[in-house]
């Protein structure tokens, strides 16, 4: 165990969680937003998907770093509105729309590489770089914190800078005040003259916005390229942690931050004897656990208030 | 949206309506399938491809060679079978999505069985889809119960359960079960008594890895359609779904209905996983399913949740995956298109109001046309008078 | 905000204004209006006379049919309630419209939030609110969680919620319903306070003696129409009550006398409790075999609680209840049904129907798992299909085919699914909660012969309805409900008059306890032995219920 030991209390292994941590927390964020604003934003996986793509395409087509991040977060953002239109406008449910948007993006993302590169798995052909780490001046000379935080990527940063931002607005914006009535009590909202729809679209574009992000940093971040279905489930994943850490900024920023930790333990578990994969499974066994005890709590509560005798 | 009254006691007249309704609703499938096509055609030749071609392979291509059709029946087995098992849930009006984890814990039930159990014959193809079953229906139980007895939300709890089960199926595959002295990651061949009869021993043409699942596919719907149609606890299920209020309301023990509906469609997947095992694959291969599950849900959606017209969604969304396939190897058109395709036509099911929507801008052009038809129809009566006489 | 008033005009106004429901329903009829400033209007009428849909058009919450609508003296049109808010109306709804988990202050300043450049300040936040809550008498913690404090002060904080967006015209609908006597009181010194201030108020309610002690004048309305505008001082509790009750088209019902055979219920000491929904408190009472016993009072006065809880949807806090040999009170559902209970519910939409099923498949759910519909676990189309036909024949339910979904069924319709499933189960307990809610003439009379009907073989039947007319046509006793207590109650209805119930329903009278639960056995103090019938003292109407002495009952 102490081998365990050793792995966990590493600087390098610091530095991974932050890394692998990264996508988790921005998609979580962005479900967070989704959520209070009242529709499920079930679509995260296919918007970090699409943004993954089209961020390696554009900046390996345009040579432009900055701007393949830009049209990916653009693209995850159109996502969005439209998963707000179809809920909104065609009566649409937010979870089968949402299906229907991750395999768009899934079928779409596959197509566009095959046809523009003729390869079946991803952009690795294509030359289209990395973002851009942060280097902090001095900070590097700071033991073990320097080695952790040396050479992260920006985005990496804008995603732990991401709890905060959200805590904030909703606390302290009126527009996040809004958001949260919208969410909460449509009916209270639109009787005090709040254009409820309007605040619902703006939350699906800043949830798809904070899920491109993520999908920006996977392809242009985490490696240099895109692959075919490279969210490989983050997106749920971080749905997930937007229950578990009970719909609020902090509590879905520790929740998709044990959630990176996990499966940063299971890479880095591979190499020891510890099967990886059954490590990995612990985040979401918690989850499901805190489910079932947060659903019996409320039930319980509930149960005080009104008590319909068959349930 | 507003419903039309039905108060006139004229029966032939009201089977009329239906039929036309009945008429409507169809074509309005088979309008969202074509609109899906179209889009797809459009994207084709954006990008620069000849999609005629394309189409032709796409739509003829899975019958030219009897081993096709044997692959488009092999695929339209599981994923019929998937379909199912997300219709029975969906049918209570709950949202599983845990058809993978159902998956990929009745292969696993199956496999054990068929690989490390000597069984007579018959047993030997039974006893493991009973396993996988059982393990299926295990693995509904649990965010079934949870939604009923708790309610917890069941499209967290079914997401979770699949992300667990998919890397404990990971992990046996690349260790316990893994093929002993084998490079490949896989684990043992299932014995032989345990494997589904292909349907090329039957009918003596090659007929690829299609086998008697299918026809057990096809005992499944019906099944389900009876049970959902012809017993007391589909009626339960559907009223459920309908009103749970009126469901509680006239004595129906709610929460049983919505873990029974978990039960058996998790027990169907479980099937969906024995028929990859012990049908297709022959072992545990990994990564079993691929996405296999969650275009079950959009068979189930796309057939309304009814247990034949599954089959009938099944067959079809199936035959653009081969015919996808063929699609890819004979032009340069990726068999991707086929998932957009398909997404396009999820999305514009789930579009509820579409359909009101296009039926009201419908029935204004038809009263305002009507005029117009009218008035063009006595123009052309009065032409055809002109033509006579001039005759 | 605040557009321009005309000083001169009155403050709310409607000119023949008619509401028209897309399903038909015609709530509000040419309704004349006319509120000055600075003026607390009572607006007063029977549930279902069209007062809260008036309001909701003076709130942009619905648009009118037709007619005109005026708000500080010059025609407006409200596209919705931000329209309204701009014109400087406020509305406290009954239902209150807060976010449960903002504080008070955050839920004060909703939609007009102090602070700049989109941020919020929530210090200034707090301090409008307590600023507010000082001028106008209205306490609140403005730092509380909305779901944590209690509906007095939820309402105080929706009152000012509407001040704070400096409102000119405030509409209170049916603001007492969930209040304490002593934040009544606290109330309406704020409004008063309110008017003296300038404000003009529409008060809603059918609390009589409120509007009495409240109101400057108040206008009655009767199905969606205005009966007329009075001043308050010129009036009584018993002139207004003339004025609100009563209904044009009378529906005589001949009936025989009850042939009462015997107790099929027993309720004892039933108590329940709950923090949403009127508690009940020890009722006691019988119902008899053969007999239609009604359930008089103001809606939201345990009626719904009490039926919910005889048909087994709610579980009792405390007491006994019996259907025949059967305790039901720790059964479920089913297990009422079997004990013999049938149920017609109030809100036919919300669990009486599933509408997106056919007429067959609605009439079978208390009796799909039995032959003949069902037999060795499985269902028979033909059968369901052919009792569909034959109950659709016996209750002359207007549909072409047993397919038809309920959805496409008229209200008076759909109930005749509901009351020809319950009645056809031939219960012996039959609560009927609002029979004839919304529909037409026809289905009423209907519904009536044939509650009657069953009970002349043998059903007891619990009538519940908020109709007073319906209920003295048909109860053979009539039992009163306030604040979940029995009030009263009625041997004899014959000669018993609308007023003279209403007073009971308004709380003005009541009977003592000796009277109430006379004739019963094992209630707590007495141990009578005989059934209620003919044993208990009879009320002989309203001038004997008015005098002090009707309440006095021996006891065997």
């Amino acid at each position: 165990m102490s081998s365990v030991l050793d792995v966990v209390l590493s600087s390098a292994f610091l530095a991974a969680v932050l890394r692998v941590a990264t996508p988790y927390l921005l998609a979580a964020m962005g479900g967070l937003v989704a959520e209070r604003a009242g529709i499920s934003n079930i679509a995260l996986e296919g918007q970090m998907l699409s943004a993954a793509c089209t961020g390696a395409l554009v900046a390996g087509y345009s040579g432009s770093v900055a701007a393949g991040a830009l049209a990916g977060v653009a693209v995850a953002v159109l996502l969005g509105l439209l998963l707000a239109a179809l809920r909104l406008e065609l009566g649409a449910d937010a979870i089968i729309a949402g299906i229907g948007l991750n395999l768009l993006a899934s079928g779409g993302t596959a197509f566009a590489v095959y046809t523009l590169l003729d390869d079946k798995g991803g952009t690795s052909g294509l030359r289209s770089g990395t973002l851009p780490a942060v280097t902090l001046p001095g900070i590097e000379d700071i033991p073990v914190v320097g080695d952790v935080l040396s050479g992260q990527n920006t985005v990496t940063w804008l995603a732990f800078l991401a709890a905060p931002f959200v805590a904030w607005l909703f606390y302290r914006t009126r527009f996040g005040f809004h958001l949260r009535a919208v969410g909460e009590m449509p009916d209270a909202a639109a009787s005090v003259g709040i254009a409820v729809r309007r605040v619902q679209y703006a939350g699906l574009a800043l949830s798809g916005a904070l899920a491109g992000l993520a999908g920006v940093f996977l392809s242009m971040g985490y490696v240099s390229f895109f692959v075919r279905d490279m969210t490989a489930g983050r997106g749920f994943i971080a749905l997930a942690a937007v229950f578990l850490g009970g719909l609020r900024p902090w509590g879905v920023f520790l929740a998709a931050l044990g959630f990176g930790a996990a499966e940063a333990l299971a890479v880095q578990l591979g190499t020891l004897d510890v099967p990886p994969q059954l490590v990995s499974t612990i985040p979401y066994a918690l989850t499901l656990v805190a489910l079932a005890l947060y659903a019996w709590r409320r039930k319980r509560r509930g149960a005080a208030e009104v008590a319909p005798a068959s349930l | 949206m507003t419903t039309t009254l039905i108060e006139s006691e004229d029966r032939r007249e009201y089977k009329a309506t239906r039929r036309r309704g009945l008429v409507v609703d169809l074509s309005m499938t088979l309008a969202t399938i074509l609109a899906a096509l179209v889009i797809g055609f459009l994207v084709m030749l954006a990008t620069g491809k000849d999609p005629i071609a394309a189409y032709e392979a796409l739509l003829t291509g899975p019958l030219e060679r009897s081993f096709r059709v044997g692959r488009w029946l092999e695929d339209a087995t599981t994923l019929t079978l998937l379909g199912l098992s997300v219709a029975i849930p969906f049918r209570a009006r709950q949202i599983s999505l845990g058809a993978e984890s159902q998956l990929y814990a009745g292969a696993l039930a199956a496999a054990t069985v068929a690989i490390f159990l000597p069984l007579p014959p018959v047993a030997a193809v039974i006893v493991p889809m009973a396993a996988a079953a059982a393990a299926g229906a295990g693995m509904g139980f649990v965010p079934g119960s949870m939604k009923a007895r708790l309610g917890a939300n069941e499209i967290v709890a079914t997401l979770m359960l699949n992300a667990i089960v998919v890397r404990v199926y990971d992990y046996l595959v690349n260790g316990p079960l893994k093929e002993p002295g084998s490079s490949a990651v896989h684990s043992e061949p299932i014995q032989p008594d345990s494997a589904l009869t292909p349907l090329t021993e039957w009918l003596g043409i090659p007929f690829g890895r299609a086998n008697v699942g299918f026809l057990l596919m096809l005992l499944t719907a019906v099944a389900l359609w009876l049970l959902i149609t012809r017993t007391p606890l589909g009626y339960r299920i559907r009223m459920t779904g309908s009103n749970p209020h009126f469901a509680e309301y006239g004595g129906i023990r709610v929460p049983r209905a919505i873990e029974w509906s978990f039960v058996i469609g998790g027990a169907v997947a479980g099937l969906a996983g024995a028929h990859l095992v012990q049908g297709v694959y022959g072992r545990l291969e990994p990564g079993l399913a691929g996405s296999l599950a969650f275009e079950g849900i959009v068979v189930a959606l796309l057939a309304r949740n009814n247990p034949l017209v599954v089959v009938v969604a099944g067959l079809f969304y199936s035959y653009l995956r081969a015919g996808g396939d063929i699609m890819e190897q004979q032009t340069d058109v990726g068999t991707e298109i086929v998932v957009v395709i398909q997404a396009v036509i999820v999305l514009l099911v789930t579009a509820q109001a579409l359909p009101d929507l296009l039926k009201r801008r419908l029935a204004r052009r038809q009263a305002g046309t009507s005029h117009k038809r009218s008035g063009t129809s006595d123009k052309r009566t009065g032409a055809s008078h002109g033509k006579a006489d001039a005759r | 905000m605040n557009e321009s008033w005309d000083p001169a005009g009155p403050a709310v106004a409607t000119r023949a204004v008619t509401k028209t429901y897309a399903n038909g329903v015609r709530a509000v009829r040419g309704v004349d209006l006319d509120v000055p400033a600075g003026e607390i209007r009572a607006v007063v009428g029977e549930n279902g006379a069209g007062k809260s849909t008036l309001m909701k058009l003076c709130y942009g919450l619905e648009q009118p049919t037709s007619g005109e609508l005026l708000i500080g003296g010059r025609p407006r049109v409200l596209r919705g309630p931000a329209s309204a808010i701009a014109l400087g109306v406020g509305m406290v709804h009954q239902n209150l419209m807060l976010v449960p988990s903002f504080t008070v202050a955050q839920n004060v300043v909703l939609g007009v939030e102090p602070g700049r450049r989109g941020r919020l300040d929530g210090r200034a936040a707090v301090e409008a609110t307590a600023r507010l809550a000082e001028e106008a008498g209205l306490a609140v913690d403005p730092l509380a969680r909305v779901e944590e404090v209690s509906v007095g002060m939820r309402q105080r904080a929706e009152i000012l919620k509407a001040l704070h967006r400096r409102a000119r015209v405030l509409i209170l609908d049916e603001p007492t319903a969930v209040l304490t006597p002593q934040e009544t009181e606290d109330l309406f010194a704020a409004v008063r306070r309110l008017r003296d201030g300038g404000m003009t108020v529409l008060f809603i309610s059918h609390k009589l003696r409120e509007v009495r002690e409240i109101s400057d004048k108040v206008s009655v309305m009767r199905a969606g129409a205005l009966v007329g505008t009075v001043t308050t001082a010129d009036t009584t509790e018993r002139s207004l009550a003339a004025m609100m009750v009563g209904r044009e088209m009378s529906l005589d019902v001949t009936r025989a006398p009850a042939r009462r055979a015997g107790t099929t219920l027993r309720v004892r000491g039933l108590a329940y409790a709950a923090p949403t929904g009127q508690p009940l408190h020890g009722l006691d009472f019988d119902v008899a075999a053969g007999e239609i016993v009604g359930v008089a009072g103001i809606e939201g006065n345990g009626q719904t609680e009490l039926a919910e809880i005889l048909a087994g949807l709610r579980r009792p806090g405390a007491g006994t209840v019996r259907v025949g040999d059967t305790d039901t009170a720790g059964l479920d559902v089913a297990g009422h049904r079997r004990a013999g209970v049938g149920y017609v519910p109030e809100d036919r939409l919300h669990d009486g129907a599933a509408l997106d099923e056919s007429i067959a498949d609605n009439l079978v759910v208390d009796r799909h798992d039995r032959p003949p519909l069902a037999r060795r676990g499985i269902l028979r189309p033909a059968a369901v299909r052919a009792h569909a036909e034959r109950l659709i024949e016996d209750y002359a339910i207007r549909t072409p085919d047993p397919s038809v979904p309920v959805r496409a069924l008229s209200g008076g319709n759909m109930q005749k699914v509901v009351v020809a499933r319950e009645l056809s189960a031939g219960p012996r307990l039959l609560i009927a909660s609002q029979v004839t809610r919304g529909v037409d003439i026809g289905a009423m009379r209907f519904m009536y012969e044939r509650l009657v009907a069953a009970r002349d073989e043998g059903a007891a039947v619990l009538l519940i309805s908020a109709d007073l007319t319906e209920l003295l046509a048909l109860s053979d006793r009539l039992l009163v409900l306030k604040d979940g207590r029995l009030v009263g109650r009625f041997d004899d209805t014959t000669g018993l008059t609308e007023k003279g119930v209403g007073l009971y329903m308004l709380g003005v009278e009541h009977h003592e306890r000796a009277h109430l639960t006379a004739g019963l056995d094992d209630t707590a103090g007495s141990d009578g032995t005989a059934g209620p019938d003919n044993t208990g003292p009879r009320d002989t109407g309203p001038r004997d219920a008015g005098s002090g002495d009707s309440g006095k009952a021996t006891p065997e």
